[in-house]
């Protein structure tokens, strides 16, 4: 149990303070690129030998993105670009920026404005992500962005060195895939912020070393003898689920990451980039196959669909969709995902967040409820 | 278990409420404080409900504290979630309501109930006070009213001023606007109970409502914003005398029925 402990404790400082991990990269030499979500193809940066940096946003309080973004923009961006605009991601030599929603859009030419001296790279991908032309689009376009990465690395990346960083990513997401099941199993080992950290690590960590951690800590917890305590399973949705006074909650209530559905975490994972003799073309086909996000166009709901299924499979007793304040993606799906949980006898809890949230004791309130509620 | 006595401490953003519960079912006695958490107000609630019913705190058999300072209040045997203690005190003030609409201080929750008080669903207002009784209290101070004047001058009003906002500090803008125009103070109060049944009334759309609906927290002594909510809904609304209390009341019957599991 030590060992678990201490690990989960290794993997809590490097989210507790990802700047060092950034610093760490930049005097060994490394350049890095900033990451934002959703989807990016992170291997081409790994790929050209520089680090993604994950660009989450974080828990902070903004003043000056509200020069660029009104009120009512999702806390991810306000904050990504506060941090930006005070000079907190200097030494980024670049940041790749998703085309998938209104606010994202906006986001590269705000950054330009605003932050000037770390170029963008402007990531497109097709919408209509499940035909041949739409997988045909992306291909193309990830190949322009494998063009930026050239230039700003200084490297030619042959397509073999591409092939080797989806392997070693691939292999990151089986590793997560595997942890995430450990940490199921071991709820007296791993809280659901220890979860959610273990993952999001992964992030602002070289994916190698990630995956030696993660293996290294899945199979400490597998060691463990089997947990007797069955608190209420849970399943989480959403794009992000890491506040720790949020998951805090939770587990004072007694509640248990089964599993989840959350950009941040499964939304990396889940889905495996396909070996093709292209890897460019693997890269565009992994956003064909991905479900269970909102910013993906998914006009039959999948993500209810799959929901459901996550639930089923994790004997899971609810459901927390961790709701991204002023995210109209997410708000969207809300509807025909409830009415498929509800279909399915599923009961659902949305709570609100926002990063920029300082008291959470409505969804404690809330999230207690909904616990007692389960237990009836 | 027919003697047992078990209180009920619901200590909310602007009251305290306790309640001592004899066997599950008769309420001994009662105290309801205006000062909620962080104040005294929960210390002289106990005090004066133990004062009213003869008793020592030690005459309980467990105490189970509900409402947004239940964390905090000391000494309790269980802490229990405001909504589930509404569910349970709604239901036993009123076994038919299958809706509950619970507007306290700082807070509007819709419940829908199942058998014994049972919570099945619930939805909360989101982080706005705005329909929940510290707009009213606001709104109150801008008209020079207190808060419980509000329903006798809704009565008094001839026709209604809308509030078209639902924004506490946008409201009380409008609000004063119209005092300004020299609105009339009682239809200006209507279009303030109106604002806060809209708001209300969308959140118990969203969870569906089924009647009888019941309403509970202190602002269900508010005639005027039953009567606004009765119309918005098109249904009647259900008070109990002791809707303020249903809280405390659900407190004291978690703990009667823990005690039961016990024995």
């Amino acid at each position: 149990m030590d060992k678990v402990k201490e690990m989960l404790s290794e993997l809590h400082s490097v989210c507790a303070d990802p700047r060092a991990q950034l610093d760490a990269a930049l005097a060994r030499g490394r350049k890095a690129v900033g990451v934002l979500p959703y989807f990016c193809p992170e291997e081409l940066v790994y790929a050209a030998g520089m680090l993604p940096f994950g660009l989450w946003g974080a828990e902070m309080q903004t003043s000056l993105s509200g020069r660029y973004y009104p009120a009512f923009t999702c806390s991810l961006l306000h904050t990504a670009l506060e941090m930006g605009l005070r000079g907190q991601l200097a030494g980024l030599s670049a940041i790749m920026v998703p085309l998938c929603c209104d606010s994202l859009k906006c986001f590269g030419p705000n950054w330009k404005y605003g932050v000037g001296t770390v170029p963008v790279i402007d990531v497109a991908w097709a919408q209509n992500r499940k035909t041949e032309a739409g997988e045909e689009f992306t291909r193309a376009r990830f190949r322009r962005v494998l063009g930026r990465l050239e230039e700003i690395s200084g490297k030619t990346v042959s397509d073999g060195e591409i092939a080797e960083a989806v392997a070693l990513y691939n292999e990151n997401r089986a590793a997560l895939r595997a942890f995430s099941a450990a940490a199921a199993a071991h709820p007296e080992a791993v809280s659901p912020l220890q979860r959610c950290e273990a993952m999001k690590a992964g992030y602002f960590m070289d994916r190698a070393a990630h995956t030696a951690k993660l293996r290294a800590l899945t199979e400490a917890l597998c060691s463990l003898p089997e947990s007797p305590r069955r608190g209420l399973r849970i399943v989480t949705t959403g794009i992000l689920a890491d506040s720790p006074a949020l998951l805090g909650i939770l587990e004072d209530a007694g509640c248990t990451v089964a599993d989840d559905q959350v950009a941040q975490e499964s939304g990396f994972f889940r889905t495996d980039t396909p070996v093709t003799a292209d890897p460019v073309v693997g890269l565009a086909r992994r956003l064909g196959l991905a479900e269970g996000c909102s910013v993906l166009f998914d006009p039959g709901k999948e993500r209810g669909r799959e929901l459901v299924k996550l639930a089923k499979a994790a004997g899971a007793d609810g459901v927390l969709w961790v709701m991204a304040k002023f995210c109209d993606p997410e708000e969207f799906d809300y509807v025909p995902v409830r009415r498929m949980l509800e279909e399915a006898g599923i009961p659902l809890l949305a709570v609100e967040y926002d990063q920029q949230t300082a008291s959470f004791e409505q969804a404690r309130s809330a999230i207690e409820a909904f616990a007692e509620m389960l237990r009836g | 278990m027919a003697d047992i006595l078990t209180m009920g401490m619901d200590v909310g953003s602007t009251t305290s409420k306790c309640l001592i519960l004899r066997g599950g079912k008769d309420i001994a006695a009662s105290a309801l404080i205006p000062a909620g958490t962080g104040t005294s107000g929960p210390r002289r609630a106990l005090e004066e409900a133990l004062e009213k019913a003869g008793l020592k705190r030690e005459d309980m058999v467990c105490v189970t504290a509900t409402g947004y300072g239940r964390a905090t209040f000391p000494g309790a045997d269980y802490t229990v979630s405001e909504l589930s203690c509404h569910a349970l005190g709604a239901h036993a003030l009123d076994g038919e309501a299958k809706t509950v609409i619970d507007i306290g201080g700082q807070d509007a929750k819709a419940l829908c109930l199942g058998p014994e008080g049972k919570l099945l669903r619930f939805l909360m207002n989101d982080k706005c006070a705005a329909g929940t009784g510290r707009f009213l209290e606001v709104m109150a101070r801008v008209l020079e009213k207190d808060v419980s004047d509000l329903a006798e001058m809704d009565a008094l009003a001839a026709g209604m001023t809308p509030i078209s906002s639902t924004c506490t500090v946008f409201a009380e803008s409008e609000v004063i606007s119209q005092l300004a125009k020299g609105a009339d103070l009682c239809d200006l109060v209507k279009g303030i109970h109106r604002s806060v049944a809209v708001r209300t009334a969308s959140l118990m759309h969203r969870l569906g409502v089924e009647a009888p609906v019941a309403m509970t927290g202190g602002v269900a002594r508010n005639a005027g914003v039953v009567r606004a909510l009765e119309k918005e809904l098109g249904t009647p609304i259900r008070v109990s005398p002791l809707a303020q209390l249903a809280g405390a009341l659900g407190a004291a019957i978690y703990g009667w029925r823990k005690q039961g599991e016990r024995e």
